[in-house]
């Protein structure tokens, strides 16, 4: 849970992002550090999730750039940013309804699954090899977050706590260097929170991934973050540790404690 | 050059006519996000039921009531039968229902009338005008078809008035919430079931209107349901949500077909390429404008 | 059932893969597929080969081959029996020229209708939803068009309609020297064999590919695209994958279709009406289903054989006239479809599978 003190894994620099005049972000810089749990809170609106979509390419930036990795971009593509290892889930669940759990997991690994379709249509071999290569793998994060006797359930019954968390193991699937979760724990019960936050934080501490997550929950937030960055109205009001960012005066005003 | 503009004014004048049968689709397609792809049988029912009065020696009047009655009254069984059941699911079962609903009238169609060919009379003059006497500055001798232009009137006051319904009425606001999100249309009291009782009754009157022209042009039987595949790339281009496109759309593919069948026919040897060139020019002009010069953008929120 | 999957554990991940985990289905298949290769071939009729088994074996091909698009894809396309015609007319072309084997034939017709389908899916990548009927409405009429306007591929036969001659039916080398020769080949019993092996051949294919990495790219790409793109998936390669397999499909099924069925080359046949009908067996079989699309395209062909057969016994032969039989093929048709979007849009192959679980608690309630 410490801060490596060598290049940030993430560097974000005065981006800026309007869509059609309105401005959701102006000028946000801040850094994301290898191994750390970062927080970006703030009240809705603030432009926390354009600010994700910004990084993994889904929105692009009029201004600023993205650093990740060593490597800057202007414009970051969706696609560009799962190949250099950024994996993420949505606010609104962006699972492949048609499909089961074990088949929208397996989808995570996509990237890492060569064979042509010739291959497949006579099941020969880099698609066999791969097919059960992947599914080892697919199984153990199956195990990891409980999903064993779900596996073959097609993922659009399965309830709202359920769906996060296999949305959650798709992400995972990918074996990112950086994982991006948009409010993974929105509507959940409490047990719920406590479960997908110990997943959170194993995930972290085993494997070294780098969480960028959005949360409401300030328990949660204060608890597993190492670093936390404050939005109100599209721009950046703190970034720090959580014991800063608590007693942080703007931070209260907009978002913690006094009424707007 | 004479020639060329009465190709392309004849072009523009019928690409009206396709006008109308698109916006019976962008109606539908604007109130409740189904493509109705039953449009064309419900244009030839119109019209053969219609003819089958006629015929009878019945009063023009008479039948055209009658057939407005009928028009109304099955578009609310269509939606109370095929389209309320189905509110809650995707759109594209929506559209299969339609296509499946098709395929029901014009069995019953075809079985309740037999495949003849029947004449239809509007009593609208299908004599040429001389366009020199509208134009004489431009001293041109361009020959127009008096049907022509009644019809492109007929549809203009149509596309006219329901244009302003929609833009000025509570009801025409309501219908465009529905079309928006049923759901949340719903949630705020819109009373969806009579809002789509209305719209297909509302069809039902235009495709009565449009079947009765086609009707005159092309004499009723079951090639006017290829009207229907005409009216495709019109909305397509318009944008599947804009009756204003209806219109445009209707103009381009009118006078691109007339155009294309012309000249471009000695390019590709024969003839009969008027079906994929209204495609393939419906084509170019989503490749620019993937949802129609005037339809709405979906964004997706993720 | 006397069988079901309860109480066996699978013990690796290959045979969690299988197509058919349970032990007594794949005996079923075996069994089945000795029945139709052995005493179908033995003791049936022209009648049944011709108007029955051939041709629901072929439309089989093409609803797969549409499900392909639009029910694993999501992406719409009426242009279906224009491919197919695309198919016909290479495979024509193929052995009259080159004087190739049916079988190679039927392969590059495939091919070929593939390439023509991913010219016309490339509007895919910027036309989304509906608006993308377009495309393939385009390429249906151009087909109608080009093998009209162009006699050279009928190799200028001025009827407009070629029977295929004997001659073509070259399935492999040496086969003269055979009793498995042309006149075979060209008799319904070896068109049945012929269209049963290609069956068989592509049904596997696509169950193969499904149930891999390229199925699950394509689901992901209809359910949502964004997100596909989010993961990785190159929504454009699948897509145009997609229309290159499926216009694929369709090519064969229409090499078949004129080969194995009616024995001419006739693109009259190949028309809107088609098109609509194959979507008729998609939807009505079910979307996303293999055994939906021969489900749908045995329905969708079938029933008008059933009417005017049952009318026949019923009433005596040659009472209900092909018009009758043809309006209430499509009442009813146009009903089922309409009832089943409304109780099960998963069409005959979602009924298939709720009776199963049914039966899987049999005799106990649900």
């Amino acid at each position: 849970m410490s801060t490596e003190s060598k290049e940030p894994l993430l560097v974000l620099e005065d981006i800026s992002l309007s869509f059609k005049g309105v401005k959701a972000i102006t000028d946000i810089s801040f850094n994301v550090y290898e191994g750390e749990i970062c927080s970006v809170i703030g009240p809705n609106g603030a432009g926390k999730s354009s600010m994700l979509n910004v990084i993994n390419g889904v929105y692009i930036p009029q201004e600023g750039t993205i650093t990740f990795d060593g490597k800057q971009f202007n414009k970051m593509k969706p696609h560009t940013a799962a190949v250099m290892g950024i994996a993420r889930t949505f606010q609104n669940i962006a699972l492949f309804k048609g499909m089961s759990v074990l088949d929208n997991i397996m989808s995570g690994r996509n990237l890492m699954m060569k064979a042509s379709f010739w291959e497949t249509a006579l099941n020969i071999g880099r698609a066999k090899k791969e097919e059960l290569e992947h599914r080892l793998e697919v199984e153990k994060i199956i195990e990891f977050l409980g999903l064993q006797s779900i596996r073959k359930t097609p993922v659009a019954s399965l309830p709202y706590g359920l769906q996060k968390r296999v949305e959650l193991g798709r992400a995972l699937a990918a074996e990112p260097k950086m994982l991006l979760l948009d409010e993974p724990m929105a509507g959940m019960t409490m047990e719920e929170k406590l479960d997908m936050s110990c997943f959170i934080q194993e995930v972290n501490r085993n494997l070294g991934t780098t969480i960028v997550l959005i949360e409401h929950d300030m328990g949660v937030v204060m608890d597993i973050s190492d670093h936390v960055v404050v939005l109100d109205y599209g721009k950046k009001i703190g970034d720090g540790p959580p014991s800063e960012i608590m007693n942080n005066q703007d931070v209260i005003d907009a978002y913690l404690g006094v009424s707007h | 050059m004479e020639f060329f503009l009465e190709v392309l004014v004849g072009g523009l004048l019928s690409g009206v006519m396709y006008s109308l049968v698109a916006i019976g689709f962008v109606l539908i397609y604007k109130s409740s996000g189904v493509f109705n792809f039953a449009q064309g049988t419900m244009l030839l029912l119109a019209a053969l039921t219609f003819v089958s009065m006629t015929e009878r020696q019945v009063d023009f009047k008479i039948a055209f009531i009658i057939t407005l009655v009928m028009m109304v009254v099955l578009g609310i069984i269509v939606e109370r039968t095929v389209m309320r059941p189905l509110a809650n699911q995707s759109l594209l079962s929506l559209f299969m229902a339609t296509v499946g609903l098709n395929y029901f009238l014009e069995g019953l169609a075809q079985g309740v009338w037999d495949s003849a060919v029947h004449g239809l009379e509007l009593g609208i003059s299908n004599d040429p005008i001389f366009l020199i006497d509208e134009l004489p500055a431009l001293g041109l001798d361009i020959i127009i078809s008096q049907f022509d232009i009644a019809a492109a009137v007929i549809a203009g006051t149509m596309i006219l008035g329901l244009t302003l319904f929609f833009q000025y009425t509570r009801t025409g606001l309501s219908l465009r919430a529905v079309s928006d999100d049923h759901m949340a249309a719903m949630a705020v009291g819109i009373p969806l079931n009579r809002i789509w009782a209305i719209v297909w009754a509302v069809t039902g009157v235009i495709c009565l209107i449009a079947g009765l022209l086609w009707g005159d042009r092309v004499s009723v039987s079951f090639t006017l349901t290829a009207a229907v595949l005409k009216g495709l790339p019109v909305i397509l281009i318009g944008g599947l949500t804009s009756i204003p496109g209806a219109i445009v759309g209707g103009l381009i593919i009118g006078a691109s077909e007339k155009l294309g069948e012309i000249y471009l026919a000695e390019i590709f040897g024969g003839q009969g390429i008027e079906h994929w060139w209204a495609y393939t020019t419906a084509l170019i002009f989503l490749m620019i404008r993937p949802t129609g010069i005037f339809g709405e953008k979906e964004i997706e929120r993720v | 059932m006397y069988y079901r999957e309860a109480g066996r554990l699978v013990k690796s991940f290959a045979s969690d893969r299988r197509m058919l985990p349970l032990m007594e289905d794949r005996w079923i298949l075996i069994a089945f597929m000795a029945f139709m290769y052995i005493v179908v071939t033995a003791f049936a009729s022209d009648y049944l080969f011709s108007a029955i088994l051939i041709p629901m074996m072929v439309l089989g091909i093409a609803t797969l081959g549409l499900n392909i698009a639009v029910g694993y894809t999501g992406q719409l396309s009426l242009g279906t029996a224009g491919f197919m015609c695309f198919g016909a007319f290479a495979a024509f072309n193929l052995v009259l020229r080159l004087d190739m084997y049916l079988p190679m034939a039927f392969f590059l017709a495939g091919i070929i209708a593939g390439i023509v389908g991913i010219f016309f899916g490339l509007p895919s990548l910027r036309i989304k939803g509906f608006y993308l009927i377009v495309s393939t409405l385009a390429a249906q009429f151009f087909a109608e068009w080009v093998f009209n306007a162009y006699p050279w591929f009928l190799d200028n036969n001025s009827s407009g309609v070629v029977a295929l001659p004997q001659h073509h039916y070259q399935v492999f080398p040496f086969q003269e020297l055979t009793p498995l020769n042309a006149e075979f080949w060209h008799s319904y019993k070896g068109r049945y064999l012929l269209t049963l092996t290609v069956t068989l051949l592509l049904v596997l294919a696509c169950k193969n590919m499904v149930r891999s990495s390229t199925g699950r790219n394509w689901m992901a790409v209809r359910d949502m695209d964004i997100a596909a793109n989010v993961i990785g998936i190159s929504v454009a390669k699948t897509k145009l994958m997609a229309f290159f397999i499926s216009t694929f499909y369709c090519g064969v099924a229409g090499a078949m279709y004129s080969y194995c069925y009616i024995g001419n080359l006739d693109f009259m046949i190949f028309n809107l009406r088609r098109s609509f009908l194959i979507m008729f067996m998609v939807i009505v079989g079910g979307l996303g289903s293999i055994l939906g699309s021969f489900l749908g395209a045995i329905f969708v062909y079938g029933w008008p054989i059933l009417i005017t057969r049952m009318g026949d016994f019923i009433f005596g032969g040659g009472t209900l006239d092909t018009a009758f039989v043809e309006n209430n093929s499509k009442i009813v048709v146009g009903t089922i479809i309409i009832v089943l979007l409304i109780r099960e849009p998963g069409g005959f192959a979602a009924l298939w599978s709720t009776t199963k679980q049914k039966l899987r608690s049999w005799p106990f309630a649900n």
